[in-house]
């Protein structure tokens, strides 16, 4: 192994698939050391990249920062994954969540974004300091990418753990509006190994 | 106590090394619109205002310790502070959401001089054109915002500097 590289970028384990679009691809990854599931679609210089989250990986991280035990049941529940999504293009690009759907046994749902986990929460089940540590890691539900820009946030699904869902994604870069779905993707089931 | 241990190893390593690098350039707002002015306290008690800043150049960044790319800039940020405080140019790196105990224990890992004002209820990140963290914006001596950069940049970039620098 070279000195510097870290042991999960070294393990991990891609397959490249094609969509559609030649110009596009997914990469599927499996991280050697963690077990975790990644897919990466990259399409005229964006580039959308899903890690699955155990959860009892999102459980703790919210618990820590002042949900109920059931509260943090409900999010670690939803199919969360970490995103990056980067603007590597030259032109500006932008996106709503909203208009995103996601494939799951013959239905279109949506996406558990910012506004909707606002609206869900009960009287006494998430302090303001909670509701704002969600609010700011999850993926904004709409942004605008100048070229060199991106963000990471968590993304809920609104699945049950191990679930596989497709996803169809809508942004638009420069003049261009595009919509793609990425199959196979999977939800971590909710257990420690994978 | 295990399952913790678990999801804490899982936190470090969900994403390869590879998904972390930085963002580049600054994003020229051509509209320059108004910087909204905020008072806030650092985890000592100082207070800092935006409009005492007038005149000089602020680069206001929005940050979170739980924030990867927040974490992966801070030392970059740090290295451009100590080359820019003696020009004159202000860094704040406003914390959102986040109390002193936490903002303390993660200055011991990464220890930076730049004031961190805490903005504790996100009002005074509502406020400005924030929608992920980190965002950072460059705010000229007339108090406007005129460059804007979302997600982590090397603040130590020469380019980078002279961009700011050049607003002065």
């Amino acid at each position: 192994m070279r000195i510097g590289v870290k042991p999960v970028q070294a393990l991990l384990c891609a397959i490249p698939l094609l969509l559609g679009n030649s110009a596009a691809t997914v990469e599927r990854g499996v991280d050697a050391e963690t077990g975790l599931r990644s897919w990466e679609w990259r399409e005229a210089g964006v580039v959308l990249r899903l890690v699955q989250r155990l959860p009892d990986q999102t459980r703790a991280f919210f618990q820590a920062r002042g949900f109920s035990d059931a509260a943090a049941d409900r999010i670690a529940d939803a199919c969360i994954f970490q995103t990056v999504f980067r603007n590597e293009s030259e032109r500006p690009l932008s996106y709503s969540l909203d208009d995103w759907r996601v494939l799951h046994g013959g239905e279109r749902g949506t996406l558990v974004t910012r506004e909707r986990w606002d609206a869900a929460w009960q009287e006494g089940e998430a302090s303001q300091a909670a509701r704002i540590a969600l609010r700011w890691s999850l993926l904004p539900t709409r942004q605008r990418f100048e070229p060199g820009d991106y963000n990471w946030g968590m993304s809920g699904f609104g699945l049950p753990p191990g679930s596989v869902f497709d996803l169809e994604l809508v942004v638009r870069l420069g003049d261009e509006h595009m919509t793609r779905t990425v199959g196979g993707i999977e939800c971590a089931p909710d257990r420690e190994g994978i | 106590m295990r399952r913790l241990l678990v999801a804490a190893l899982l936190m470090l390593s969900a994403l390869p090394a590879a998904a972390q690098q930085a963002g580049t350039g600054l994003t020229r707002l051509d509209d320059a619109p108004p910087a909204p002015d905020f008072s806030l306290l650092d985890m000592d008690g100082a207070v800092y205002r935006l409009s005492d800043y007038r005149g000089r150049v602020v680069i206001v960044n929005f940050w979170a310790t739980w924030c990867p790319p927040c974490r992966e800039e801070m030392p970059s940020m740090q290295r451009a502070w100590e080359q820019l405080q003696a020009e004159g140019i202000v860094m704040l790196g406003i914390n959102v959401g986040e109390d002193e105990d936490t903002i303390f224990q993660f200055t011991a890992d990464y220890p930076v001089d730049f004031p961190l004002p805490m903005d504790r209820d996100s009002a005074v990140t509502g406020l400005w054109p924030v929608r992920g963290l980190p965002t950072t914006f460059v705010v000229d001596p007339a108090g406007r915002l005129v460059y804007q950069a979302i997600g982590s940049r090397e603040w130590d970039d020469p380019a980078l500097l002279d961009l700011v620098r050049a607003l002065r």
